[in-house]
């Protein structure tokens, strides 16, 4: 039974590796994920970039000299702003211009307050961290000199600040970044899922389209044998499209600026391994379903159709992780798919979890692929499914 | 040798395929199951090779009843079915080899075996070419040659020459007559009178799912008072429907 496994696994993945498009078609699917990461990695890096000067073009310097001291003072480069400034905000080339108005000098010197205008396009991602650094230090100077005359009037500038908000950050360096790693076990699992895709639809679907199905099922091989090695082979695809994802999202990380974010991700050999632990199991139960639906369908075509709906499946769950990731309570790591995702992102955000909500998952797909398994050998017994139907 | 005994088949509750269905196929002859389109031919066949599980009656394959032990029979059969697809991707030696193994052989069994077979079958240029392009000819060639790697006592051929040329059919009626001289059971089917004429030794006749005929060319003429072979098929099923190819 084993042997005879062996031989149609063997021959499935020889044929499949033959067709070289859907192997890459397959292979795709992995190396979207991290490279979807490097480029968002990198533009977020660019944006929050935090060593970079503050660069404030400014209109009419001379008439605050001692405010244009204090920001200089303070590490801001400043320049004279352009004349087309708000076009220029407005496409994105500048970020916050400081304007000066004439009457500042005299309204200072009288003792009101004067005002500077900040111009900006708040609908900017990429200036919103000049723009508050700007406006930080354009507080500090206000703060500043309003102690000043507290002071010279003789009154402690605590009386006129009843409340101080001190931020604690509480979010390690690891939590923030597993805030932008969310993704990585999404894609995991969607390479578990896409990895064996090509195979299980040609495998049962194709093989019966083609008409080699009648003449296979004519050996003496039980028909579990050859559920069996047709599974293998759309595993060992899935396998393979999830082990490079990994080898993938490795390879990228150590070439992404991590550290000018501010966060130590941890993703190194050992999370990895962690991860496949989580993720594997499901390819067996991915497989499975797979190797079912396409002997299901009517048509090579319907196989590919199903097999890509069935894709949403792990998409829904994941991108609800990914953008709110939720408080795992034992129960979770129960449910085929969920749970795998789930236990992927604990191991990246570094979460210390013992070993059994590893042996839940894995127990979780293994109920799943026996069943679809079982399912799929009975339908292989039916004569509408062998000859097709109409 | 192969005995059909009453084989009854219905799909669904209207359509009645085979209705009964007996013969007996003795090793080392050739018996043609000749019947117009649907008379039941393909359905007969499956329950023969076990892929259709008969509603009523059984059938034997060296004494092995399909319905018991459906592994076992298949075991002793050789089948070219209905449905002969091949893989694309896999030359014609490969697909030899992966029904070998799929029967047990392996090793250096294996390799003889199978290029006993590319010899047989005049398959050696084709040998180590991918399947996609073959020719009609070329192509029932491989199936054969997979429906014969473990040397099957018993071969069952559904319309072998369907769609052949004139040289792939000579072809194919010299490898069923050397079959029969091996001293095996040979089983066909056909919807043409002159195949049937030119190989068999004995006719089973079926028409709307019955047996209705049974015997050697020369009883069957002697039977029905006629002197052709084609005027007695046609007084047998009381139609003209599958002398044309």
């Amino acid at each position: 039974m084993m042997r005879l496994s062996f031989s149609v696994f063997r021959k499935e993945l020889r044929d499949h590796l033959r067709d070289h498009r859907s192997v890459l078609t397959s292979l795709m699917w992995p190396l979207i994920g991290p490279v979807v990461f490097l480029v968002m990695f990198n533009m977020l890096a660019s944006w929050y970039r935090q060593d970079r000067p503050l660069q404030l073009p400014v209109v009419g310097r001379e008439h605050a000299p001692s405010l244009m001291a204090f920001l200089e003072r303070y590490g801001a480069k400043l320049e004279e702003a352009p004349e087309n400034y708000e076009e220029r905000i407005r496409a994105g080339s500048l970020d916050a211009v400081l304007v000066v108005p004439d009457d500042y000098a005299e309204s200072y010197s009288a003792g009101h307050t004067a005002e500077v205008q900040l111009v900006v396009d708040s609908s900017r991602q990429s200036a919103r961290q000049s723009v508050m650094r700007a406006r930080r230090l354009l507080e500090a100077y206000s703060q500043m000199l309003g102690n000043q005359r507290l002071y010279a009037r003789g009154v402690v500038p605590e009386l006129a600040m009843p409340v101080r908000v001190a931020e604690t950050d509480l979010s390690t360096p690891e939590r923030t970044a597993a805030g932008m790693l969310n993704t990585v076990p999404l894609f995991l699992v969607i390479a578990a899922f896409a990895g064996g895709m090509q195979v299980a639809s040609d495998t049962m679907a194709g093989e019966r389209e083609r008409g080699s199905l009648e003449p296979l099922l004519l050996n003496p091989v039980p028909r579990s044998a050859v559920v069996t090695g047709k599974w293998l082979s759309t595993l060992a695809m899935a396998v393979a499209a999830v082990v490079m994802t990994l080898v993938g999202y490795l390879l990228v990380v150590q070439r992404v600026p991590l550290e000018d974010l501010g966060v130590k991700a941890r993703f190194d050999a050992p999370a990895a391994l962690g991860m496949a632990a989580a993720v594997l199991p499901l390819a067996l139960a991915a497989s499975a379903v797979q190797v079912w639906v396409s002997t299901y369908a009517r048509s090579f075509k319907e196989a590919q159709t199903y097999l890509s709906l069935l894709m949403f499946v792990p998409m829904l769950p994941g991108m609800v992780l990914a953008l709110s990731p939720l408080q795992p309570k034992l129960w979770m790591f129960f449910v085929p798919v969920f749970g795998q995702e789930l236990l992927a992102g604990e191991v990246m955000r570094g979460e210390p979890l013992g070993v059994l909500p590893f042996l839940i998952t894995a127990a979780s797909s293994v109920v799943v692929t026996v069943l679809a398994l079982a399912v799929t050998t009975r339908l292989l017994t039916r004569e509408r499914i062998v000859f097709g139907r109409g | 040798m192969i005995e059909a005994r009453n084989l009854h088949k219905r799909f669904g509750k209207k359509v009645t395929a085979v209705e009964d269905v007996s013969f007996v196929a003795e090793d080392g002859i050739i018996t043609g199951l000749l019947g117009p389109n649907g008379a039941g031919k393909t359905t007969t066949m499956r329950m023969l090779y076990t892929l259709v599980r008969p509603d009523r009656g059984t059938a034997l394959v060296d004494g092995v009843d399909v319905v018991q032990r459906p592994e076992d029979a298949r075991r002793a059969l050789g089948v070219l079915p209905d449905a002969r697809g091949l893989y694309p991707r896999l030359t014609a030696r490969e697909h030899a080899r992966y029904y070998g193994e799929l029967h047990g052989l392996s090793g250096a069994q294996l390799d003889k075996r199978v290029d006993e077979l590319l010899d047989l079958l005049d398959m050696r240029e084709i040998a180590d070419r991918r399947t996609e392009g073959f020719s009609q000819g070329e192509r029932v060639k491989v199936a054969m040659a997979r429906a014969l790697v473990h040397g099957p006592r018993n071969v069952l051929l559904d319309e072998p020459t369907n769609g052949l040329d004139v040289m792939s059919t000579r072809a194919v009626r010299t490898l069923l007559r050397r079959l029969k001289d091996e001293g095996r059971c040979v089983v066909f089917s056909s919807h043409v009178m002159q195949e049937v004429a030119a190989l068999c030794d004995r006719i089973v006749v079926v028409a709307h799912g019955r047996v209705v005929a049974d015997g050697t060319p020369d009883a069957l003429r002697e039977r029905t008072g006629k002197d052709s072979l084609e005027e007695a098929f046609v007084a047998t099923i009381g139609t003209d429907q599958g002398l044309m190819q």
